[in-house]
Parts: C-alpha cells; structure tokens; sequence
C-alpha cells in the first residue's frame, strides 16, 4: 500500500523545489530578507552595539533632554535625557519578539481552525467558519485596546492578544488549501486503498499547507508589529520595556513636536517601516513563488500582434470567384523565457462562402491559436510572424485598431468555446446583443434593436421573452443558442466556432450542430468549427484542415477524408474514434503524446508517433504532397520516394 | 430559504446574532475579567459601607451576573438588567466627565467620527479605484510598478506615524491647525465661519487617513479587475468589435463592483483602526479619542460604550454593503 501512496506524493516535492527556484528570482524577496535579517543582527547584539543602556537607571538631567544628534549621541537624546540610537536598537527586540510569538500564536489557532474546517467540513466546519467570520467583522484595534486595558499592559499580555486576534486570514487559507488538497486525485486514492485520517492528514494535507502557512507566517508577523507598536503609541505598551510605538508616543505627548526634537520622532517611526517593509516584501514574494498567480488578461495593451517583418506573399488581386477567406503560410510565435516558440507553422487554407471547414487536432495541435491569429485576438506574447490572412480581398493582418474594430462582427464573427463565462453574468443576453447590434449600425433605434435581438433569439430556439434574462439563469445548450444568436447579431458572413459543443450532452450537441448548419444554409455563411471531435466534423463540415503540432498534417474534403485518409495521423485518429458503420471495429489510442513547443522535432512533428516512420522523417520536415484529391504533408506520398 | 429575500433575510438575521454576541461579550469582558471595572471603582477608601451598598444596588452589582438560580426569578440579573437598560439607550454613566451619560458622550463622538471616516473613505475609494483600474490595465507597466510600490510604502507605514509627519508639515508649512475640532476660545460671526474653521481643522485628518486607505483600495481594484480581465466575456467583448474605454465601463467595471463592494466590507476593520490612531494623533473629538482617553482615565462605561459602538457600526456597515451586493447581482437570487 505504501508504495503507491510514496509515488503519488511526490508532485508537492517536484512544486516546492519550483517555488524556491521562483523565489530566488524574486529580487524583492531578498531585499526583504536582507532587512530583516539586518534587523535581527542589531536586536541579537544589542548589547554590543549600542553605546548606552536604555534600561540603566540614571538620573535625569535637565540639559540632556532633546539634544541634536552629536558625536556623542548619533541621533541625539529623548524627552528622559536617553540616547535615542541605543533604545532604537534595544527596541527591535520588542517589535521582534512580539511579532514573533503572536504570529506563532496566530499561525497554530489559525492552521488548527483552518485544517478541522476544511478537512472535516460538516457542521463543525460551518460552524468554525461562522466563528472566523465573527472574528473578521469585529474591528482588531478596537478589541485590542479594549483587552488590553481591561487585563493590563504587559508584553505577554500583548502578545496573548495580538496573536489570539489574529488568526483568522490564516484560518481561512488553510482552509480553502486544505479544502482543494482533500479533492486532489491521489488524496482520493489514497484514502480508497484505505489509509487512514491521521496518514492522509501528515503525507498529503501538511506537506501542501505548511508552506503556505510558512509564506502567511511572514506577513501574520508585520501585522503583529504594527499592531504592537499601535498599542504602545496609543499608550497601551508594556511600561517595562523599550519598543519604537513608546518612544514615539513619549516623544508625541512629551513636547517632541515643539521642541523640534525630530531625532526622537522620526527613527522610530522608520524603524518600524524598516521591520514591517522587510516582512511585507518577504512575505509577498514567498507567497507569490508558491502560488504564481499571474492571470490571464484579455485587455492587455500589446505592442503589436503582428511582427513589422513577417514574410508573405503580397496578396493577390481579388477575382470574382476566391474563397472569402484565404490564410497562406500564417505563422505565430510566442514569447518565453528560453526564447519564441513556434505555435502554427506555415499554416494555409481556404473557406469559400457556405461552406463549413473543420479545423480538427489534439488540445496543443495549434488549432485554436491559428483562428485567434486570424481574428487578432492572440494573447499578449503571442505574434504573428509570417504568412498573410485574406477576407474578401482585404488584409487582414494590415488593418489598424479602428478598421479591426469595425470589420469584427460585421464580417466576421466569434463563438466562444463553453458559454459559461463568454457572456457577461451582470448584463442580461438580451442587452449583449443589442450592445453588439447597436454599436455597428449606430443609426438603429433601441426598439428596433430590441426587435432584431428578439428574432435572434427566436432563430436560434430561445424565445424573445427571455432576453431580459440573465446568463446564469439559461442552461448550458441555452447559453450555446445565445451565444450563436450574438454572433449572427450584424449578419456576418463568417462565423468561427470554437469548441462549440465541448461540456455539452450528447443530445444538446446533436441540436447545436443542427442550428450550426442550418443558419450556414440559411444565411449562406462559412463557418469554421474548431474541433477536437471528428464526430462533430463528420456531421457537419464539407471540408477538414487536420492539424498536428502546430502545422496542417492533412486537408481534404470530409467525405474523402474520412473514406480514404492519407496522412498517418489522421488515419490513426479516425482509428481512435468509434465508427457507427463498423460497430465492430477495434478502437485504438494513438501511442505517445503530442510534442511540446518548446520540444519539437526538427523533422515531421508526427515522425515519433508514427509506425511508418523511415530515416527521412527526421530529418526533414514534409511539405504538403497532392493525395487522394486533398494535400497532405507525409513524406509517404512523395512520388520521387523509392519506398513502399 | 430561496430568492433574493431569502438572501437578505439571511444576512439581517446574521447581522442581529453577531450584534448579540457582541453585546454578550462586551458584558462579560467588563464583569469576568481581572480589571472588574464596577468592583474597582467601589475600592475607593474614602467610601463608606453604606454608601458601597448603594451605589452596588445602583449597578446592579448585588445581582448575579447571568442567570438568578436561587430567587427563583431566573432572569433577574446584571445581564438582563444590562439588556434592559441598552435597549432603552442608557449605557451607564461616565466616571471620568461626572454625570455625563455615556450614550451622549458616544452620540457626540459619533457624529464627529463619521465626519472624518465618511469623507476619506469615500475619497479613497474613488481614487484607490482608478488608480487600480489604471495599474490592472497596464499590468507591469511602469505605472503599475509605481502604484504597487506606493500601495506596499503606504502599508508599511504605521498610520500614527504619517498622522505625526503630517501634523508636524502642515504646521509648519501651511499653518494648519493640529489638535482638536474647533479654534477654542475663538468668536464666530456666521455659521461659515465656524464651517471654515471645522474644516481647517479637519484637513490634516483626513488627507492622513485618505492616504493610508486608498493603497488598500487600489490593491483590492487592481486585483478584482485583474479577474475580470481574464474572464471569457472580456474576450468576447473584444471580438465584438467594443473599444477598450467601452468594455471597461460597460463590462468590467460593474462587475468589478461586486467584489470591491465585498471587500471593501471586509476591510471596515482596517478603516477603523486607521480612524482610531488618526483622532488620537490630532486629538479629533471622535470614538477612536474617546476611546484612547477612556483607557487613560480609566473610565470603563466609556470604554465599554465606545467599544460596542463601534463593533456595532461595522456589523451594520457590512450588513449593508452585502445588501447593497445582493442588490447588484442578479445571480443572488438564485442561491
């Protein structure tokens, strides 16, 4: 039993070793650590460093109250006659201490409430929950200073209070971590071959909290600091002890002010920023190496989407009968750390008015790439590189941000993959389309745009009542309808359908590719169905664009395709798919995977995979060969190849 | 409980239980512990034993403290008679300003808060809202970086300390007033004038705590709206042919609102604690002072007043805020 558990732990070791890699990239981590260890030197040799004990009984002496820095007093005296540098010194021991230990307070309530709540769940876990909630509404200060009145000021008390008060963002972290650990597949199988709470608590749940917890550890104690030296400066400080929140509140209500004793008020108060940036930064970066969150973002101002260079056949003079739209050798690259990497390669086809076109391949295969290169939409970091995109006549990739905005939706038109998020949940379906329709043809009126969103909704089965609704409330195939009744919103002649009918049941996705095809011969569009099921293709399109590894591995019309495939991929694809004509044909996977970017092979991308495979394939990378009336590109079907 | 009434009965119904247990703890807190407020003001040497019985029957001290087991009239006790006498708006009398009720001290402090916390919360928002809308837009531009340095700087810095610097700025270079609400001893003609002079006074104050809350809004903007930028309807948005400034205003920003609004309840704690070292730095007749000076005077029905008040504020400031939330999202109603 052991040993599988042992092997499927080992991803948290593979992640660990990763964040501390990112971490020591993180150049505000370090200069975060370096200030607090800076302060943790001085605390430790205090005795050492400082020239005066703050803590000796002296007699005050008149004349030394609030003397400018001098040779003999660096930053020169407080309202009792004091070395303002030595009790500095001493007082990071304060600040150090209590943040400290009320973190470590903090850390144990917090992990332990965070841990029960979210791995036992149930009714103890709400109600743990409901308590942190309390605790997160009733003001920390407040309840602080209260506290801290009503038992007396010293610094264990301080300490019970600050950390006992701040435990609940920590709770609330290990909860939501443990929460997702405990859903985790090898958490599943582990407690399915039977291992018990305590085993599955210690190999799997403590090995992703803690580190977490560490990095919050790190910020829990810069809220501790400041926490402590607020009490102080508001007069509820230990009276025993030296920290930087009661050097300032004497130096405050003591005449500092007016005094112009700026030595006694200012070092303080940059001695606590000091503490507290070095813990932020520290505690920040940490948590930044162990839980990158660096998002998507669709608004992103990019340089430019298409490279000033790219290499492409100037277009030719447009002729009465050329497909709407002509991609030639479109090529797109993305930015990464070890350099660009290549995620369509030389990619050409042509979709001619009313007709349908599958653009089928793998997850990774480019497909979806090489359409949000056409519509210019690609990601920051992403670029087209070379080739060129034709509509109608018109190039696409030289069209500045104006003309895009108008040729989109007008010609030109998008449905998103899972039509869970691609309509806003704040705004009803209904005022969406009126958005879109309204914004290209600025002259219609709001009733007639109501009245057009309307026969949308009818047209794609919805009913026009139930465009005042909102996304959250139409089901998944309803959201599909809406989303294809946006796109048809300013009559476009083409429409891109990403993954259209992925998540959808089997029913609802024989209904969606139905109205697909019916509005292509309807309204005579092309569409473009974006695909990674070949039974979608078989159903609807007229001809298919096989993709592999970035580049076109086959195009034929379907009915050939799927009769008389030439391409070893797809042959194999279509081996891999269950074929109703031939119920008792054996389905087989494709061995292998596909390649990565960063590791494509330099000759045929499918040559590792293939069973065909000879010296040639890699070596060199296969143009695209006429076959069976379509192209594809294997070296196989070259006529000067003297190989079986 | 469905729909969206269901909803708002849920958080009011929430709302009253946390108030409950504040009020309990706030009872229990000055009765239990060490410090017993009532009893210590009763160890005055000078009092004589007559008079330590009367003012304990005054308090209510000869009662027992929660529940009356041996009269047999279960519910005669100091908390009962605590209750009784907060729902009738008396919160006991202050030790330190002599017969002075403590709902009037706390009324006036109040009133004085909000006159500071009102307008520097909305300020910081505002501009704590679009400098984050800005820096999530051009996330890692150079603005970003600056406006998440600045957020990190402001953070670090302890709020007392940049009331302190402030103070002793304008001061000097711009001859502000530093302390308290209004020039005492001072003759006002007309009501502008005491105006003028109220906000003289209240300038530095509230540049101090505008500063210190607007680099937690901007985190809390930049971050929400950096979610929403990822989400599929931006994307969809865009390929609509909307132009950024449009997808912004029409898409992101409401939506951006919900968790603002969400958060920015969440951080009322954060508010609080700002406006609590404010006032005891420029001396702003608000809670917060009240607050600071109970504890140096040790008058414990003020401190206690002033705490429940201000716990209760932020219970009904969240309680709206997730009102107001529920108003704005239509998918409340569903859950």
């Amino acid at each position: 039993m052991s040993v599988m558990i042992e092997a499927t732990t080992s991803p948290g070791v593979e992640t660990r070793r990763g964040a501390w890699r990112a971490f020591l990239r993180h150049r505000m981590g370090l200069i975060g650590a370096g200030m607090l260890i800076i302060a943790v030197l001085l605390a430790l040799a205090a005795p050492l460093v400082a020239t005066y004990d703050p803590y000796a009984n002296v007699r005050v002496n008149i004349l030394d109250i609030y003397q400018a820095p001098s040779g003999e007093h660096l930053l020169g005296t407080d309202d009792g006659g004091k070395d303002v540098l030595s009790s500095l010194i001493y007082g990071a021991r304060v600040s150090l201490v209590v943040g400290f230990a009320a973190a470590v307070i903090a850390l144990l309530i917090g992990g332990l409430v965070g841990i029960v709540a979210g791995y036992r769940g149930g009714w103890i876990g709400s109600l743990l929950m409901r308590i942190t909630d309390f605790f997160l509404v009733i003001p920390d200060l407040a309840l602080q200073i209260v506290l801290v009145a009503v038992i007396g000021p010293s610094l264990g008390t301080i300490i019970l209070v600050i950390g006992v008060l701040g435990w609940t963002t920590t709770a609330r972290l290990v909860r939501s971590q443990t929460l997702t650990v405990r859903e985790r597949k090898y958490v599943m199988r582990a407690r399915a071959i039977g291992a018990g709470d305590a085993h599955i608590l210690r190999r799997h749940i403590m090995p992703a909290v803690l580190p977490l917890m560490l990095a919050n550890m790190v910020l829990v104690i810069s809220l501790a600091i400041l926490s402590e030296s607020t009490l102080a400066f508001l007069g509820l400080g230990d009276p025993t002890v030296i920290s930087w929140g009661q050097m300032l509140n004497f130096a405050f209500s003591r005449g500092a002010v007016s005094a112009g004793a700026w030595w006694a008020l200012i070092p303080p108060g940059l001695a606590i920023v000091w503490v507290v940036l070095g813990t932020t930064l520290l505690g920040t970066a940490l948590e930044e190496a162990l839980n990158p969150r660096l998002k998507r973002h669709h608004l992103e101002a990019h340089g430019t989407d298409v490279a000033a260079d790219r290499e492409f056949a100037p277009t030719p003079l447009p002729s009465p009968g050329d497909p709407i739209l002509q991609v030639r050798n479109l090529s797109i690259e993305f930015t990464s750390p070890t350099g660009p990497l290549r995620a369509v390669d030389n990619v050409s086809f042509d979709l001619r008015s009313g007709e349908t076109l599958g653009l089928v391949g793998e997850s990774g295969s480019g497909k979806t790439t090489t359409v949000l290169g056409i519509l210019r939409l690609l990601p920051p970091g992403g670029r087209v590189v070379g080739g060129s995109v034709t509509f109608d006549g018109e190039d696409l990739l030289g069209l500045n941000g104006h003309e895009l905005r108008a040729f989109r939706w007008t010609r030109l038109s998008l449905v998103f993959q899972g039509a869970m998020n691609a309509m806003n949940p704040v705004r009803t379906i209904g005022d969406q389309i009126i958005e879109a329709i309204r914004l290209h043809a600025p002259g219609t009126t709001k009733d007639e745009a109501v009245a057009r969103a309307g026969e949308l909704l009818e047209r794609v089965g919805i009913g026009r009542r139930r465009a005042s609704e909102y996304p959250h409330t139409y089901s998944g195939g309803m959201r599909q309808r809406a989303m294809i009744a946006l796109a048809l919103a300013c009559d476009p002649d083409v429409i891109v359908a990403d993954e259209p009918t992925t998540a959808l049941d089997v029913m609802i996705q024989a209904q969606i590719l139905d109205l697909l095809g019916g509005i292509a011969r309807d309204y005579g569009m092309g569409i473009i169905l974006v695909t990674h099921d070949l039974g979608v293709v078989a159903q609807v399109c007229d001809r298919v664009v096989v993709m592999y590894g970035g580049g076109v591995a086959e195009e034929n019309d379907a009915a050939t395709l799927f009769r008389d495939p030439q391409h070893p991929y797809t042959q194999q694809l279509l081996q891999s798919f269950p074929d109703l004509a031939h119920p008792d044909r054996a389905l087989r996977g494709i061995p292998g995977s596909p390649p990565r970017l960063d590791a494509m092979p330099a000759g045929c991308r499918f040559a590792p995979r293939c069973p065909h495979a000879f010296d040639r394939c890699a070596l060199e990378r296969p143009p695209g060969y006429a076959a069976a009336g379509g192209i594809a590109a294997c070296f196989l079907l070259d006529p000067d190849e003297d190989r079986p | 409980m469905s729909g969206r009434g269901g909803y708002f009965l849920r958080k009011v119904g929430w709302a009253l239980v946390t108030i409950l247990v504040v009020v309990s703890f706030n009872f229990l807190l000055f009765r239990v512990l060490p410090g017993d407020p009532a009893k210590s003001g009763l160890r005055d040497p000078r009092l004589n034993p007559a008079a330590v019985e009367a003012l304990r029957e005054r308090f209510g001290l000869d009662k027992p403290v929660i529940f009356d087991i041996e009269s047999g009239n279960l519910f005669d006790s100091q908390f009962t008679a605590y209750l009784g006498a907060l729902s009738r708006g008396d919160l006991g009398t202050s030790y330190a300003f002599r017969d002075q009720p403590v709902s009037d001290l706390i009324g006036r402090a109040l009133v004085n808060t909000l006159w500071l916390v009102v307008p520097s919360q909305a300020l910081a928002i505002l501009l704590g809202a679009a400098l984050g809308l800005v820096a999530a837009w051009r996330r890692g531009r150079p603005l970003d970086a600056v406006a998440l340095t600045f957020s990190l700087f402001m953070w670090s810095l302890p709020t007392f300390f940049l009331g302190i610097i402030l103070l002793v700025a304008g001061a000097k270079w711009f001859g502000l007033p530093t302390a308290g609400r209004i020039t005492i001893g001072a003759e006002f003609a007309t009501f502008w004038d005491v105006a003028w002079d109220v906000g003289r006074h209240l300038l530095l104050p509230t540049l101090t705590l505008t500063l210190v809350l607007i680099g937690e809004y901007m985190l809390i903007m930049r971050s929400s709206v950096l979610d929403i930028f990822g989400e599929d309807y931006i994307l969809t948005a865009r390929a609509t042919g909307l132009s950024t400034y449009r997808i912004i205003r029409h898409h992101a920003l409401r939506n951006a609102m919900l968790p603002m609004v969400t958060l920015i309840a969440l951080n009322l704690g954060f508010t609080v604690s700002g406006a609590i070292q404010v006032e005891a730095v420029y001396s702003w007749p608000g809670l917060g002072a009240l607050t600071v000076d109970a504890v140096g005077d040790r008058d414990y029905p003020v401190l206690q007043g002033a705490f429940l008040m201000i716990a209760v504020s932020v219970v009904v400031a969240n309680l709206i805020a997730e009102l107001i939330y529920g108003w704005l999202d239509p998918r409340v109603s569903e859950d």
